[in-house]
């Protein structure tokens, strides 16, 4: 009996001393500062109160630098005296709102990937900031300003190299000023390989996407009697299709099978590839000599019949997802049987970048059918899956197992023949299974890797098999605001939110180190483009503070941020 | 003879009309969902040209009785529309997880079935001693163990430790098998498969362990059994021939039923062990709003769910013939 009463009564205090500590424990509010421009307010005012703010993230399970970052970037607003919710919503969702329903969101977490075709800086330039992609294109966040339209459309027309980066620079000090975006970091890419499958040597690091790339993959070559490729992805591939943007895996996938006329080389600039030369003989007009000898891998050759039928097809109407990169290009002439000539309705410096070294060269006698055919259905080419697709590139298809694995064959006749037998790509959706994959060797390239940087680095070192590269991405995390919606629409807002993000802490506690601070949407890693004296907002929370005070901001009696006098919210609770 | 013939056509029909309802509320639910009906049938990212055709193609502007017959006839027809999200047909990429996802389940099932069987039986028979309570307090600790946690600690031991097995897919990296046939007879595959199927296993032991164990106990004290231990019979004779046959009806229809849940709800061993199944495939497809697909995910599940009850049913009258005579 006793030792109950003694059990009871222990647990009775514990709950006690606990209920006392909710109540008055916590951390100690900071005193008040007369120099606060929020402190000692009398104001009373609820109609300038601005309302709750709703930021959009990715869940913490399939995305966790985003909401931890979302969640130290609300903290540092309600600091400001703004009144900040996190919304969560899976990637599906979460698109689906910020693309379609363009003015029912405030801020939303976004990143843009790596991909070699953005090495130019034309397409985050135009893509993401020019007006007329505002409706219903890339500028999601709804930015209007006449005088970057300008600069935008100028330097895609500058063919001097030298002249063309003091444009970019210009943009870039403009997006800096007025702050479209909240940059965030670039993250580094980190893979690892297996260095006693592949000679060192042989693996690329390409500027800005690291040594998961093309160039890679046809020169890794093997050390042992592993002769295979293998890597792994999270996501299921969606489609094999030369015709169809469909996801980060299948492009790589896309890259192998098929030919373009030019590639982005190691240095990030575009150098001939499927064409042997490619000769400007004016601002608008290139010829393009085709390399002689290369053959679909059913055995046909490539001719330049197929070049004009890969690039005529996506004016065809059943290919939207290319019809942008092919738009500028007026007319293909066929000379003779191994050159053309392409004229352009306008000069467009990076020609090179977004076209040619983007458009896939497919094989007129298998695709002209399918689009004719296609033309009078509702379905576009995007819904078309060859059963065997068929391209010219240094890898052939072999097997899929839709939700297992791909399979590709080398194809030793090609031009730039790989030196492993196969690429193979396991799906493999748990990211700690995969980690245990490369240390035991049953992948010898890891190729996605969400998880905690920090601890790849551990086991890396601590296994003599592997090895880590890191590179800056020239990929970008930031949050977008909504330039639409008010307070959003005011420059003097950003500018103080922007600076009460401390990016630095964001590097230090998010990604443990694992990236640098981004200011511009060009990144580091592209050091001819990149602006290095940019005017970006970073004071902290008194600079913020200070800039909004400055602009009329006031703060009322409870401490809450306040519109400047004559202005309410219009926009609801 | 002719009553146990009634009560088999009755169950059939009454299948029939399960499905029927089933395939009906389906018809209604995607029709009642907020937002706009036709974002079930009409992939968004087509153009208004494109839906519009699409409209018409699938009859979605006629009234809606005439849409129901449509359905109706496509169901039947094994026509489940295209996915949106691999624009091929749903049949076919259903049809291309499907073996996986039966393998895993029929292994897993008939593993967790044989041992549960067994240990339900011991467990009666050592009824109150230590051996009962261990067996029960190991029982219910894997039942309540989360399946991802465990699938990691056996990866972690028996795939990366230990090395003895791969840690992910159905076959090992790069295997092309001319034929299914080929692929079961290799012994990879086995390998692949024993790890997501003992996982699985041992989360589903619990149900016919405990289900036999107090069906034993119940004819443990039947007046048959006490007969056959005054005759001098072995006493796991008595367990075996005379208790556990028929103590195991009831979990012989559970096993039916266990089918009909395992066929798609896999997903936390498919994703542990990147196993190619139905499960991983219906959550992405829910997810990214690929309505054709979930739909006929969710409308084979309800099949077999169904189906199996009616199997279930129907073994139970043919193993014990009150139960088809009886009113």
């Amino acid at each position: 009996m006793t030792k109950w009463r003694l059990m009871s009564l222990s647990a009775i205090v514990v709950l006690l001393a606990s209920i006392l500590t909710g109540c008055f424990g916590g951390a100690k509010k900071e005193s008040s500062n007369s120099d606060d421009p929020a402190a000692n307010s009398d104001i009373d005012d609820p109609a300038r109160v601005i309302r709750t703010i709703e930021i959009l993230t990715r869940p913490q399970s399939s995305a966790p630098d985003e909401y931890e970052t979302a969640n130290i970037i609300a903290e540092a607003m309600r600091q400001l005296g703004l009144s900040v919710e996190l919304k969560v919503s899976p990637w599906e969702q979460l698109s689906d709102i910020v693309w379609y329903q363009r003015d029912q969101w405030d801020m939303t977490g976004w990143q843009m990937a790596a991909r070699p075709e953005r090495l130019d800086p034309d397409e985050f330039t135009y893509n993401l900031f020019h007006s007329a992609n505002a409706e219903d294109g890339y500028n999601f966040v709804g930015y209007q300003n006449k005088e970057l339209d300008s600069i935008i459309e100028k330097q895609r027309v500058t063919l001097d190299k030298d002249e063309r980066q003091k444009l970019i620079f210009e943009a870039q000090k403009i997006v800096a000023q007025d702050v479209p975006y909240f940059f965030n970091v670039h993250p580094t890419l980190n893979y690892v390989y297996n260095n006693e499958v592949f000679e060192e040597q042989s693996i690329v690091d390409m500027a800005g996407l690291g040594i998961k790339n093309f160039w890679t993959f046809i020169n890794a070559e093997p050390k042992g009697s592993q002769k295979d490729f293998i890597l792994n992805s999270s996501d299921t591939i969606q489609a094999v299709n030369p015709l169809y943007i469909s996801g980060s895996v299948d492009s790589w996938i896309t890259e192998l099978i098929w030919d373009r006329l030019m590639r982005v080389g190691e240095d990030g600039l575009p150098k001939p590839w499927a064409a042997e030369k490619v000769e400007w003989l004016s601002d608008t007009e290139v010829k393009i000599t085709l390399r002689p000898g290369m053959k679909w891998h059913d055995g046909k050759p490539v001719t330049p019949e197929d070049v004009k039928f890969s690039f005529e097809a996506p004016m065809s109407g059943e290919v939207p997802m290319y019809k942008p990169f092919v738009e500028i290009i007026k007319n293909i002439e066929i000379v003779d049987d191994k050159t053309l000539i392409f004229t352009l309705n306008a000069p467009w410096a990076a020609f090179e970048t977004a076209s040619l070294a983007k458009i896939n060269i497919i094989p007129k006698h298998i695709w002209e059918p399918i689009i004719n055919d296609l033309k009078n259905k509702p379905e576009n080419a995007e819904s078309y899956q060859e059963k065997v697709p068929v391209g010219s590139g240094p890898f052939k298809f072999a097997n899929w197992k839709m939700s297992e694995e791909i399979v590709l064959e080398a194809n030793k006749e090609h031009f730039a023949a790989p030196k492993v037998d196969r690429w193979i790509a396991r799906i493999i959706p748990n990211m700690e299974a995969a980690l245990g994959m490369i240390q035991n060797g049953e992948i010898n390239f890891l190729a996605t890797y969400t998880g905690d940087a920090q601890l790849l680095k551990q086991k890396v070192d601590a296994s003599p098999n592997l090895a880590m590269v890191s590179s800056v991405d020239i990929g970008f995390r930031f949050f977008a605001p909504n330039l639409r919606r008010a307070p959003f629409d005011d420059v003097a807002f950003r500018r103080a939110i922007a600076s009460a993000i401390d990016r630095d802490m964001l590097v230090a506690v998010v990604w443990k180190g694992f990236a640098v601070p981004g200011d511009s949407v060009i990144s580091p890693a592209l050091e001819f483009w990149k602006n290095p004296q940019l005017d970006y907002p970073s004071g902290g929370i008194e600079e913020a503070k200070r800039i909004l005070k400055d602009a009329g901001y006031q703060w009322d009696k409870n401490g809450r941020l306040l519109y400047p006098e004559g202005k309410t919210e219009q926009l609801g609770k | 003879m002719h009553k146990k013939w009634k009560f088999m056509i009755s169950k059939v029909l009454q299948m029939i009309f399960t499905l029927w309802a089933i395939a009906t509320i389906l018809f209604f639910l995607f029709r009642l969902m907020p937002g706009n009906p036709l974002a079930a049938y009409i992939d968004p990212t087509f153009t208004k040209e494109q839906q519009e055709i699409l409209l018409q193609q699938f009859g979605l502007d006629k009234p809606l009785w005439q849409q129901y017959f449509i359905y109706f006839g496509n169901l039947l027809q094994g026509e489940l529309g295209n996915s949106f999200f691999f624009k091929e047909p749903v049949i076919k990429i259903i049809w291309n997880v499907l073996p996986n996802t039966i393998y895993l389940m029929l292994s897993s099932l008939i593993i967790a079935y044989v041992i549960g069987t067994l240990g339900g039986v011991i467990l009666a028979w050592k009824r109150g001693t230590k051996t009962e309570t261990v067996g029960i307090v190991l029982t219910l600790f894997t039942r309540s163990a989360p399946q991802f946690w465990v699938g990691m600690v056996v990866l972690a031991i028996f795939s990366f430790k230990l090395n003895w097995f791969p840690s992910a897919g159905a076959s090992p990296a790069g295997i092309v098998y001319d034929s299914e046939i080929e692929k079961l007879l290799s012994p990879q595959f086995y390998k692949h498969l024993l790890l997501p199927s003992l996982t699985l296993a041992v989360y589903l032991l619990g149900l016919p362990l405990l289900l036999m164990r107090s069906n034993m106990m119940d004819v443990m004290n039947e007046a048959y059994v006490d007969m056959a231990r005054m005759r001098g019979l072995k006493e796991w004779r008595i367990m075996l021939k005379y208790a556990a046959r028929n103590a195991a009806l009831p979990v012989i229809t559970a096993m039916a039923v266990g089918i009909g849940y395992a066929i798609g709800g896999n997903v936390v061993i498919e994703t542990v062990f990147s196993w190619p199944g139905l499960g991983r495939l219906l959550v992405d497809a829910v997810t990214s709003s690929d309505y054709p697909l979930a739909q006929g995910a969710f409308i084979l599940i309800a099949a077999v769910m169904v189906f199996m009850n009616l199997v279930a049913d129907l073994l139970y009258s043919l193993l014990d013939p009150r139960v088809s005579v009886r009113r």
